[in-house]
């Protein structure tokens, strides 16, 4: 075994990143559980990985054969559903955990000065989770996805002078058609997984690079907070956070698992009670609630135009906060309880 | 016989243990990935024709039928009975074509022969071709794995 | 100790909750009739989206995957903790640096 790790050494030179995992510290204070969010992320992204390329063993990207593989895989395929149903619920725990480690980040300002950069990557990172819940979405090809995409892919058209263009590169021409399905799997499979690696590598370096921040109420006491070595004290305790999530993935995707409807048929009329994945639930209300026109102009126009400058706002936090010490930053974190709050009651709203 | 100081420190014990249990676990979650990999395709039991179809099936002729996703290839012998081969060669797997001319099976890829019984006469095919039993039900051929 | 206690009750409850859920939806499966075996091969459109269907045979497999998956982690759990605690310990006692204090070796 040693001379293996001498062989490695010499030639890779990896006891750098040994070293340096092991004179990592990861300070301890009462917000302390908000450090496991960010690889239980990477936990759920590394099972959407395997669990999606053995999914696209068998699943066919075309018109004709999307719905009909998706239940090949679900019937014939030994415990397909069992993968489908994991990588389908995985999918919901990862962008629960983005959201929570969203917020951790958010309410703790762990993105004031110097993880601007560190900050900015992540929402980037959002956006693009949120992308493959959105594209992943469609794959099956079944009525509800089929309605789902048209009404999100919609969305854009009420911009003005680059709304319809954006609809159409994104449904590849006016409407959804096989050509739409061809263009979602090849972003949904290819295109994002790449901007993820791109990102979360960008990311993983800045969060190494700065340390793990600590909340401002711990920086004000002035003494250094008590630490762990991130290894092997850390990470041990990692460990089980991750055996739990695992358990609790494998159970719900057993007990719960989806099912599959009606493949998708272009010229019927949309069927009842669509609804979007529930981490979109928020916007679809909003723009449900909209009315037609808001002080003379188109209201859904109105509805996206408030949605992008959140988005903006969120994207530019750190730039926005610069006083996060002070009465301003108080003033933030109150909205953003407030956003927070909207979100999830709209999100419930558009359930009852 | 006791020990005057353990073997290996508490330290290793326990990674040694995480570790085997870890792998016990890792172990129960591929395993149902392993039986996905490979889709189940097995050869049909038994393929049947209908007998119209095969009826102007000349004597030392041969047609094609479908045996799964395998060629099939039925000949109609000199007396009138038929046989059928699996048409897929025992070398390498190419689909193997009749040699009306020569009465003979042909194998492109490596020029592998077999006679009208599919038996490998010529070439590397190192043993005949699969046979497949027929019998005559009612207005449809069966044509069966044979036992 | 009362976060640890806490921490231990809340996966107490959700494995006792899993499997009561996991028992009342299988019997809620086995009620509805064939709808675990193959799916009609065309459905009527408007129909609601079918189940995953769970062969009966794969059915026991799956339990029994679960059963082991469950057993697996709390064993490793456990495992795990008794390594924290040692972790720990040789946290507190400053060992992790110790290697670093100690006299060259010869050859150095």
């Amino acid at each position: 075994m040693n001379v293996l790790h001498a062989w490695i050494e010499e030639r890779l030179g990896l006891s750098a990143v040994t070293l340096f995992l092991e004179k990592k510290e990861v300070p301890r204070h009462k917000h302390t559980f908000l450090y496991y969010t960010g690889s239980s992320i990477l936990l759920f992204l590394g099972i959407q990985i395997v669990t999606g390329v053995l999914l696209a063993f068998y699943y066919q990207p075309t018109l004709a054969g999307a719905n009909a593989s998706v239940v090949r895989i679900m019937t014939e395929m030994p415990l397909g559903w069992l993968v489908r149903s994991v990588h389908s619920w995985s999918s919901t725990f990862m962008i629960a955990i983005v959201f929570v480690h969203l917020l951790g980040i958010a309410f703790t300002k762990a993105y004031r000065k110097p993880r601007e950069a560190t900050w900015i990557t992540g929402i980037l990172l959002l956006a693009a989770s949120l992308a493959f819940g959105f594209t992943g979405y469609l794959l099956p090809w079944d009525e509800l996805s089929l309605a789902a995409t048209k009404v999100g892919t919609n969305l854009p058209k009420a911009l003005p002078v680059i709304g319809a263009w954006l609809t159409q590169v994104m449904r590849a021409g006016e409407d959804v058609t096989g050509d739409t399905l061809s263009r979602f799997f090849i972003v949904h499979v290819s295109v994002l997984p790449l901007a993820v690696l791109a990102f979360l590598g960008v990311h993983l370096f800045l969060v190494q690079r700065h340390g793990m921040s600590v909340p401002l109420e711990e920086e004000r006491k002035g003494i250094k907070a008590p630490v762990l070595p991130f290894w092997p004290n850390f990470a041990f305790r990692e460990a089980i956070v991750w055996l739990v999530l695992l358990g609790l993935l494998i159970t719900i995707a057993i007990v719960a698992a989806p099912g599959i409807g009606p493949q998708a048929d272009l010229m019927a009329p949309a069927p009842e009670g669509i609804k979007p994945e529930w981490y979109f639930l928020f916007m679809f209300q909003m723009l449900k609630l909209f009315p037609a026109r808001v002080l003379g102009l188109n209201g859904e126009l109105v509805a996206v135009l408030i949605m992008m400058a959140g988005m903006a706002a969120l994207l530019l936090i750190p730039f926005i906060d610069n006083r996060p010490a002070e009465r301003k930053g108080k003033i933030i974190t109150g909205l953003a309880w407030a956003g927070l709050a909207y979100a999830v009651g709209m999100s419930i709203w558009s359930l009852l | 016989m006791k020990l005057p100081y353990s073997l290996f420190s508490r330290r290793a014990f326990l990674n040694s243990l995480i570790g085997g249990w870890l792998a016990a676990l890792g172990a129960a979650f591929i395993s149902p990935l392993v039986k996905y990999i490979v889709p189940p395709t097995r050869e049909p039991d038994q393929v049947s024709l209908p007998l119209a179809d095969v009826k102007d099936l000349d004597a030392n002729a041969v047609q094609g039928f479908a045996w799964g996703n395998k060629p099939g290839l039925l000949k109609k012998t000199e007396d009138g009975a038929y046989i059928a081969f699996v048409g897929v060669c025992t070398h390498l797997d190419c689909n193997v074509s009749f040699v009306p001319a020569q009465r003979r099976f042909y194998c492109a890829c490596h020029e592998g022969w077999y006679d009208e019984n599919g038996l490998n006469v010529a070439g590397p095919p190192p043993a005949p071709l699969r046979r497949l039993a027929v019998s005559v039900e009612g207005d449809a051929l069966i044509i069966k794995k044979q036992v | 100790m009362n976060g640890r206690l806490r921490t231990v009750a809340a996966v107490g409850i959700f494995l006792l909750g899993s499997f009561v859920a996991s028992g009342i939806l299988e019997a809620r499966v086995q009620e509805t009739p064939q709808a675990s075996l193959k799916p009609a091969a065309a459905n009527m459109p408007g129909q609601e989206a079918p189940a995953a269907p769970r062969p009966a045979r794969e059915r026991m497999t799956v339990y029994v995957l679960l059963a082991w998956v469950w057993l697996s982690i709390a064993v490793l759990i456990g495992l795990l903790r008794l390594r924290v605690r040692e972790a720990d310990r040789i946290f507190r006692m400053g060992l992790n640096r110790a290697a670093e204090h100690s006299p060259k070796g010869p050859g150095h």
